[in-house]
Formats: C-alpha cells, sequence, structure tokens
C-alpha cells in the first residue's frame, strides 16, 4: 500500500511534468513569434498571452469548466463524444498548462531576443534554411533560456492551484496535487501534514531551480 | 573565366534614397566610399538580407528582379558574405564555423573550395578545435572568411573585412585576402573606405556617396580622379602598384609593375615569379626635376608632370601640393605630395619632365603570391 502522501506527490510531479511537456512546444514557439515577427496587432496577441498571469486562476478555471462542461462548446453535446478532461488528472494538466503559459512564453521571447538576428541572416547566406536556422542556430543559442522557461513553466504547474480546483477537483489519489491537499490538510486542521507537506513543495521548486542553476554554469563556460 | 554582375537596386534608407546600376563584366568589384554612404546596404541587398527593389543579375542567375516579383531567399543565393563583425557562431568550435555552410556547397554547381585547402590558405588549421570566444580579431576574420569560403559561393561578399582591426594587424591579414583571390577567383564584391585596399584586391571599384554612385572604372585612375582623390586622404594616399618579381637578392628585390619599369623594394620574403602588390606613401615620394646623382634611393622614376593640384586648406593643413606623375608605360600616374613651398622652388609645370625618388625602404609589400 503506497503511502497517500506519496500518491499526492506522484500525481503532482505527474501533472507538472505533462503541463510543462504540452506547454513547452507552442509557448517556444508563441515566444520566437513574439520576438521575431511585427505586424500591426501584435500588442494584442502580447495581451491576450498574458491574460492567465494577470487574471485570478479561479476565473481562467471556471471558464474552462463552462467551455468543457457537458453543454459547452467543447461538451460532450456538442463534439459528440466525452474529452473526459473534467474531474481527471487530464484536467488538472489541461489547467495548469494554461496557467503556465504566459511565463513560458515571456521567457522564451526574451531567450530569443538575445539572440543576434545577424546571426541567423549570416546562417540563410550559407544555405541554412530558415527551419535549419532555427534548429542550427536560434534554438541552440536561446537553449539557456529556453531550459528556464521550462523550469519556470514546470514550478508554476506545480504550484497551481485556482484553475486546477476548479477544473479537476481536489479529489484524493486521483486529482489532488501538493498544491491541493496542502489547503485540504489545513482546513480539516491537520497543521503538521500541511507544513510537511509544504516542506516537500520547498524541496521541489529548490531541487528544479537549483539543477538549473547547475546547468547553466556548465553551459556557460567555454568548451 | 567570364563572369558578369549587374546590379540596378533603389532602396530607401533613412537619410536618403540609395539608388544604383552598376554592369561589369569584371570579377573582382570594389565599393568605396565614406561611412554611411549605403555600402554596407548595398551588400546585404546582395545577399538577400534587404529588401531591395530593382535587379541583381551575378553570372547569369537572377536574385533580385522586383518588377517580376522575383526574390531569391538568402540560402538559394550562394554569397558567401564576411559580415564586418565577423558573426562567427557562438556555440560552434573554429572548424564547426568554418564547415557551417558545407551542404550547400555539397550540393551546388560550384563546390566551393575543399576545406583542406581553405585550412591551409587561411592557416587555420591550428585553430581548428578553439572555441571562437578564444580568438584574436585577425583571426576571427580568417574564420568569418573561411566560413564562406567553404559554402560554395558564386559570390563573395565582403564588408570591411579589416575596419575593426588595428593597422598593424590589418597589414598581416590583407595578404590573406589576396591569396584568396589570386587562389580561388572566386567573383568578389569588396565594401572599404580604404583605397589601399580596394587597389590591391579589385579589378574594378564603384565610389559610393550618399547613396549615389559618383565614379566607375580601375581603381588606379579612379582613385587619381582629382574629383575622387580628396576622399582617400583620410588615412595618407597610397600608390599601390601590382607587379611580377624578377629579381631578388642581398636583401633587395626587385618589382616589374610593367616590363622597363623596375621598382626596387627592401624585403626578404618575395620569391623571383611571384606576383606582388607594392605600396608607396605619396609622402615619401620626392619629386626632382633632373635626374639626382650620388643618392642612398634606389629607385630613380622618369616621367612627366601630369597635374599639380593645391589641396584644399582644411583637408591638408599646412598648404600640400598634389603632383600626379605619369610614368612610361604605366596607365594611371603615381600621386606625389610636396609643400607649396618646394613647388614654387622647383617651378614645376604640367607636361614638365621629371624624376620621382623613393627609397627602397619605402616601398611596402602589401601582398605576394
Amino acid at each position: 500500500m503506497i503511502p497517500p502522501a506519496l500518491v499526492t506527490l506522484l500525481i503532482s510531479l505527474k501533472v507538472a511534468l505533462c503541463a510543462t511537456a504540452l506547454i513547452l512546444p507552442p509557448g517556444v514557439m508563441l515566444g520566437l513569434f513574439l520576438a521575431r515577427s511585427d505586424f500591426r496587432g501584435k500588442t494584442i496577441v502580447e495581451a491576450l498571452s498574458t491574460l492567465p498571469l494577470v487574471l485570478p486562476p479561479t476565473a481562467v478555471g471556471y471558464l474552462l469548466l463552462r467551455l468543457l462542461a457537458r453543454t459547452g462548446p467543447l461538451g460532450e453535446r456538442t463534439l459528440g463524444f466525452d474529452l473526459d478532461l473534467l474531474f481527471t488528472w487530464k484536467g488538472a494538466v489541461l489547467a495548469s498548462s494554461l496557467m503556465a503559459l504566459p511565463l513560458v512564453a515571456r521567457t522564451a521571447r526574451v531567450a530569443f531576443e538575445e539572440v543576434d538576428r545577424r546571426l541567423e541572416g549570416v546562417a540563410r547566406t550559407l544555405g541554412l534554411g530558415p527551419v535549419r536556422t532555427f534548429l542550427e542556430i536560434s534554438l541552440p543559442l536561446a537553449a539557456r533560456g529556453l531550459l528556464a522557461a521550462a523550469v519556470l513553466g514546470f514550478s508554476r504547474a506545480l504550484g497551481e492551484f485556482g484553475a486546477t480546483v476548479i477544473v479537476a477537483g481536489n479529489i484524493p489519489g486521483r486529482t489532488q496535487t501538493l498544491a491541493l491537499a496542502i489547503f485540504s490538510e489545513m482546513q480539516i486542521g491537520h497543521d503538521r501534514q500541511a507544513l510537511a507537506l509544504a516542506g516537500v513543495t520547498v524541496v521541489l521548486a529548490f531541487a528544479a531551480v537549483w539543477t538549473v542553476e547547475i546547468l547553466l554554469r556548465r553551459r556557460a563556460r567555454p568548451t | 573565366m567570364t563572369s558578369e554582375i549587374l546590379l540596378d537596386i533603389t532602396l530607401s534608407l533613412e537619410r536618403f534614397r540609395l539608388s544604383v546600376r552598376w554592369e561589369t563584366a569584371e570579377s573582382s568589384l570594389g565599393i568605396f566610399g565614406p561611412s554611411g554612404a549605403g555600402k554596407t546596404t548595398i551588400l546585404e541587398a546582395v545577399a538577400g538580407l534587404r529588401k531591395a527593389e530593382g535587379l541583381i543579375r551575378v553570372d547569369g542567375r537572377t536574385w533580385l528582379d522586383s518588377a517580376r516579383g522575383h526574390h531569391v531567399p538568402p540560402e538559394r543565393r550562394g554569397v558567401g558574405y564576411v559580415p564586418q563583425d565577423a558573426l562567427l557562431f557562438p556555440h560552434k568550435n573554429v572548424l564547426e564555423n568554418v564547415m557551417s555552410g558545407r551542404r550547400r556547397a555539397e550540393r551546388a554547381a560550384r563546390k566551393g573550395v575543399a576545406p583542406d585547402r581553405v585550412l591551409d590558405v587561411l592557416e587555420l588549421a591550428d585553430l581548428a578545435g578553439r572555441h571562437v570566444a578564444s580568438l584574436s580579431g585577425g583571426e576571427r576574420q580568417r574564420v568569418a572568411l573561411g566560413r564562406a569560403l567553404c559554402s560554395g559561393p558564386d559570390l563573395l561578399a565582403l564588408d570591411e573585412p579589416l575596419a575593426s582591426l588595428d593597422p598593424a594587424l590589418r597589414r598581416r591579414i590583407l595578404p590573406y585576402l589576396f591569396r584568396v583571390r589570386e587562389e580561388f577567383a572566386i567573383p568578389t564584391l569588396y565594401v572599404s573606405h580604404d583605397a589601399t585596399e580596394i587597389k590591391t584586391l579589385s579589378g574594378e571599384v564603384m565610389v559610393l556617396a550618399a547613396g549615389r554612385a559618383v565614379a566607375f572604372g580601375r581603381p588606379d585612375e579612379v582613385f587619381t580622379d582629382p574629383s575622387i582623390l580628396p576622399m582617400t586622404r583620410a588615412e595618407g594616399f597610397e600608390n599601390v602598384l601590382r607587379g611580377v618579381v624578377v629579381a631578388a637578392a642581398d636583401s633587395t628585390a626587385i618589382v616589374e609593375p610593367e616590363p622597363g619599369l623596375r621598382i626596387a623594394v627592401a624585403a626578404t620574403d618575395l620569391v623571383v615569379g611571384n606576383r606582388a602588390v607594392l605600396a608607396v606613401r605619396a609622402d615619401d615620394l620626392i619629386l626632382a626635376t633632373e635626374r639626382p646623382a650620388g643618392l642612398s634611393a634606389q629607385n630613380i622614376l622618369e616621367g612627366d608632370v601630369r597635374e599639380i593640384r593645391a589641396l584644399d586648406p582644411i583637408e591638408a593643413p599646412g598648404g600640400a601640393i598634389l603632383v600626379s606623375v605619369t610614368l612610361r608605360g604605366l596607365r594611371a600616374p603615381l600621386i606625389a605630395t610636396i609643400t607649396r613651398r618646394a613647388s614654387g622652388r622647383l617651378s614645376l609645370r604640367e607636361g614638365m619632365p621629371v624624376f620621382l625618388v623613393c627609397k627602397a625602404h619605402s616601398v611596402r609589400v602589401l601582398a605576394t603570391r
């Protein structure tokens, strides 16, 4: 029998890792788009992509809930089948991904803005098409910043509460993550358990950030 | 090898509208002009990195024909572009940088130069594994040049490759550029605000001022043109002569720019039969109205005064006089600077026979191959 606290930890890690994996490709592409394109209405895209950062998480969660409800635009009745996201761990992944998107996209944007565009130009003159220029020049040069984006996204997903509790509920053993469990334990007066869980989140977050610091330092050294 | 370059481009810059037309069968071209004249802009348009209106055709291939909406992207043009600040890829080592464009070279009709040859000619083999952050300015430029050469270019576009280097280093890197020109015979657009570099490397030059071409032609003729000459004065005018080494002994070599015209050079690294590019500063040439005797100077060249021109006092405080002298057998004149006082004392007239005197030590070897 696995202790319930361990189950909560595993669910948290599963949700945060899946959310990071889910949000990284679109977040990086959005960051690249914001860094490299220039068009009328770009500020609107910027504002929209920042929205989850400034909205109350419960508002984001509630909008997701309405979207995914049986009668909502992405509900069973409209689609003809059930996406099976509400009150599942996948729903938690979706909610925390959305909440992590602005951090990932903004950090990725800065990472790409720090890459000298003229290096990309030189790569083009050497015969590298836009895709290979991205893969061989922009991506490796932005790698550190993108790694930072991933860790920030992971940490944000790990700590997500408001949107998750609305979309996925707070079902122990199924959708209850560390952030949700701390709240539950505190509510029923289990202060020691709440404190222990909070301690686990500190260790996890610290480990993530520290690992990246070490990785970055190794990378910064000339080879 | 016949090569044809046609540039007919127009584009708007912040301060002026750049508009040039240049059609030539010469394959090593120089673009000369002061900073901000639009030289870099032209190179960027040729490389496909900047939008322009008009027509760009190199060696029978059309890269830009805006009237027909034809715009070949940079990766399919085959321009070996060397920007002023080298722009090496910081995450790759020297060899990886040099090989960055190799894939194109292997697909291209013109395979480019074999990497081994490039590493050899540019003396990069010893640097191959080095991280680019540890390179000196001159090394960086050589790596950037090697990277361009290995990418199978149909045209080399060099943007002031020596401008970021100090004068001593410039003198050391110029021979590499000359070697590239002599060894690989790739059509080249060489941008510089240094007339000596262009005279060394280019067969034809366009002089650019505020986005307009103000002169075209052979560098030795263009740069001695009275309307262009003042633009070249920034670092002192240098006469540049190309010739063949015909003798070398006792730390002195003899170079013949034209049959019968022999220049003594104090140099030990010249090899008989090789080509050499020589430079003599206009300030180092002495004028005499009679053949001097009993001099240590080994070069006494006979010619006629073609033109006497007083320099603007703003350009030359103290009132210098530029005297251009036509030597027998040489198309373009040599330029000597003398003081107003000396000019009066010699009572120089146009058409008058004179002798140019110059020490073998005042002749420097810019490049040899």
